[in-house]
């Protein structure tokens, strides 16, 4: 899976290279609009991940002149902009998701692979782990046969935390999937500790949770 | 009241009391001419009489009638009486001009007589004449009513067309206020063609509002960029540390401590973060950046609200009520915002109440108006307190860090933008209720 990142901002560009190649993905990185375009047309990306703000121009019209040329890549703006008209013209001119920085790694990825799932359709839309399916598509758990009712933000959780398993997710970075868009005076609410706890309950009343793990005064981790 | 009305209200009172004055003049006036007609009239027949007299002739006039005359027309109108004079009070009178009710063979009439004395043959005798007035009375009632007829149609032609002209006048004026200050203007959507108008004070005042608004339109435009500037140079360094953060968390192989200590970094930098995006949301609906182009069902709005954040309600063992009675259709709202404003107003009901506690949600019409009240049975605000609620930075529980102190400046900012109107009462240790009223 090759991914272009179109970003002025060396350390960022840097950063997020690290993440998606941990991730397995090939990552060429443009710090400008003119070697981006370059790049878009030179190469076939699965992605671009377009920062808005480029030093020659403006990362709209970048994506505006790719969609005319018939890119196939999927574009995810990054912006960190006045972002209401962005997001508009943004998502009006073909890009197929959008991210207000500051954003979180592990949510870009789940983002990614939402375009992904939503676009060519994963190979299953079933994920295993341990005796639980998690059906994505239509948003089911099922343990042994057994379907498991759980609320929307259960369900969302635990996806997130199966979608990066075998990593630690903290509870800002679970925070921000769940409540990302809803912006609210809270920042040490133990919400996300409540979630797990029913989750967890739900979970355990079918099938052991020992993969389900705590990491102390850090966050979750799904091991499997 | 307008102008306009005032105008037309002072026309008319003004008028009125020309006419009210008239209406007491005129009959002293008239009265004054017509007497001064008659004096004349009377002093130039005294004179005439005299000279006839003084000609010898009195003995032919006085002889029948035991040395008075007496004459009178047939309608009684006008009299010449010639009397000698006895009384020697009288001797020494001059010449006068009176009105006098006369009595002629027992009709007693109103007549304007000159008394005018006069020697002849060592006697002094006095020339009566007089001419009646009664007339008068009627020529008075006659001009006054014909003026009044005359008045009242001048006046209400002069009505109309002040009424007209002050429509006109006013126009620009009103054109004015409904286009450029009735709609509290937004610099961004300001309509700066002049208003015509040829009274010079009107142009002044359109183009000084113009003026005005350009002024803060540009100062508008570059409250707008600052924004943008800061949103970009402040969320630029902030992203660079999180995602470090992230990939120095995913890295694996660390010590816990460090990982607890990476992970409160993490959280310190999305506090900073969030006030960040909670500051720039503000300054961006203050700088009108936000667009009011959804429509949404109150109760469709509460129930999406509650989906998300419902669970918490279980963290505090809070049951919450719903007295869902009217619905309203929200129009011309930015959604988004409004469900930001909602979010963070239950939110406080569930972050302040106490375990076991209640929150109930009423959504209903009252006093024409509808209104959401949300009622917790919380740890309340104190009296003190509760109008500095909506001040920035302002944090009640200082104790208990659980916010940055800025949900509720939010909530304020959100609901003036929809000219929401949010009335808070609170008892300690009873509950707080925020009313918003639409």
């Amino acid at each position: 899976m090759n991914v272009l990142i179109v970003e002025d901002e060396r350390s960022l560009s840097h950063e997020m290279e690290i993440y998606l190649s941990r991730q397995n993905l090939n990552c060429d990185v443009a710090f400008n609009g003119k070697s981006a375009s370059d790049k878009i047309h030179a190469n076939s990306y699965d992605f671009v991940l377009l920062d808005l703000g480029l030093p020659d121009m403006d990362g709209l019209d970048l994506l505006r002149e790719s969609k005319k040329a018939g890119i196939e890549s999927a574009f995810i703006v990054l912006t960190a902009r006045s972002e209401v008209e962005d997001k508009i013209t943004g998502l009006d001119l073909g890009a197929d998701d959008y991210i207000a920085k500051p954003f979180s790694l592990a949510e870009l990825h789940s983002r990614m692979q939402a375009i992904l799932r939503r676009k060519h359709g994963l190979k299953s839309n079933v994920m295993s782990i341990h005796d639980f399916d998690i059906d994505i598509q239509n948003r089911t758990v099922h343990c042994h046969g057994n379907s498991i009712n759980l609320t929307k933000k259960e369900f969302d959780l635990l996806h997130y935390l199966a979608l990066h398993k075998n990593r630690v997710l903290t509870r800002i970075q679970l925070t921000e999937h769940i409540w990302g868009d809803v912006l609210e005076d809270d920042y040490e609410s133990n919400y996300i500790d409540v979630h797990v706890k029913n989750l967890r309950k739900k979970l355990s009343a079918q099938s052991s949770v020992d993969w389900f793990e705590t990491v102390r005064g850090v966050g979750y981790r799904v091991n499997a | 009241m307008t102008i306009q009305v005032k105008f037309a209200l002072y026309n008319a009172v003004s008028k009125a009391l020309i006419i009210l004055a008239f209406m007491t003049l005129l009959p002293i006036l008239v009265e004054r001419i017509v007497y001064e007609h008659i004096d004349k009239r009377l002093v130039a027949r005294s004179e005439r009489i005299l000279l006839t007299v003084k000609r010898g002739s009195i003995a032919d006039i006085v002889r029948e009638q035991d040395c008075s005359f007496e004459s009178y027309n047939i309608l009684k109108e006008e009299f010449v009486a010639i009397y000698p004079i006895t009384d020697p009070l009288k001797m020494n009178n001059g010449t006068q001009i009176r009105n006098e009710t006369w009595s002629i063979e027992g009709e007693k009439l109103q007549h304007r007589i000159i008394s005018r004395p006069f020697l002849y043959d060592n006697q002094m005798y006095e020339l009566n004449i007089g001419e009646g007035i009664s007339t008068i009375d009627e020529l008075k009632s006659i001009i006054q009513r014909f003026l009044l007829v005359m008045m009242l149609g001048v006046i209400l032609i002069s009505l109309f067309i002040d009424l007209a002209f002050a429509r006109l006048l006013l126009k620009p004026l009103n054109s004015i206020i409904s286009t450029k200050l009735l709609p509290v203007p937004s610099p961004a959507y300001f309509n700066f063609t002049p208003i015509p108008s040829s009274t010079a004070e009107f142009n002044q005042l359109d183009n000084r509002i113009n003026e005005m608004m350009h002024k803060l339109k540009d100062s508008f435009q570059i409250e707008k960029e600052f924004i943008s500037n800061v949103s970009h140079e402040l969320q630029t360094p902030i992203s660079i540390i999180q995602n470090r953060l992230e990939n120095i968390i995913n890295e694996g192989n660390l010590s816990d401590e460090l990982l607890i200590k990476l992970s409160d970094s993490q959280r310190t930098l999305n506090r900073m973060s969030r006030i960040i995006k909670a500051l720039l949301l503000i300054s961006k609906i203050e700088n009108d950046q936000y667009l009011k182009q959804d429509a949404i069902g109150a109760i469709e709005l509460m129930d999406e609200v509650l989906e998300e954040i419902e669970e918490r309600l279980t963290e505090k063992n809070i049951t919450l009520h719903k007295y869902f009675y009217d619905d309203y259709n929200i129009t011309h709202c930015n959604r988004t915002l409004l469900f930001t404003m909602i979010t963070n107003l239950i939110n406080n009901a569930i972050k302040y109440n106490k375990d076991g506690g209640n929150i109930d949600i009423y959504t209903h019409v009252k006093d024409g108006r509808f209104q959401i009240e949300i009622k917790d049975s919380g740890i309340g605000i104190d009296k003190t307190d509760i109008n500095g609620i909506f001040d920035r930075f302002k944090r009640l529980n200082k104790n208990k860090a659980d916010g940055y102190g800025l949900g509720l400046p939010l909530v304020k900012t959100i609901a003036g933008f929809h000219k929401i109107e949010i009335i808070v009462e609170s008892t300690p240790n009873v509950g707080t209720e925020f009313t918003l009223r639409f």
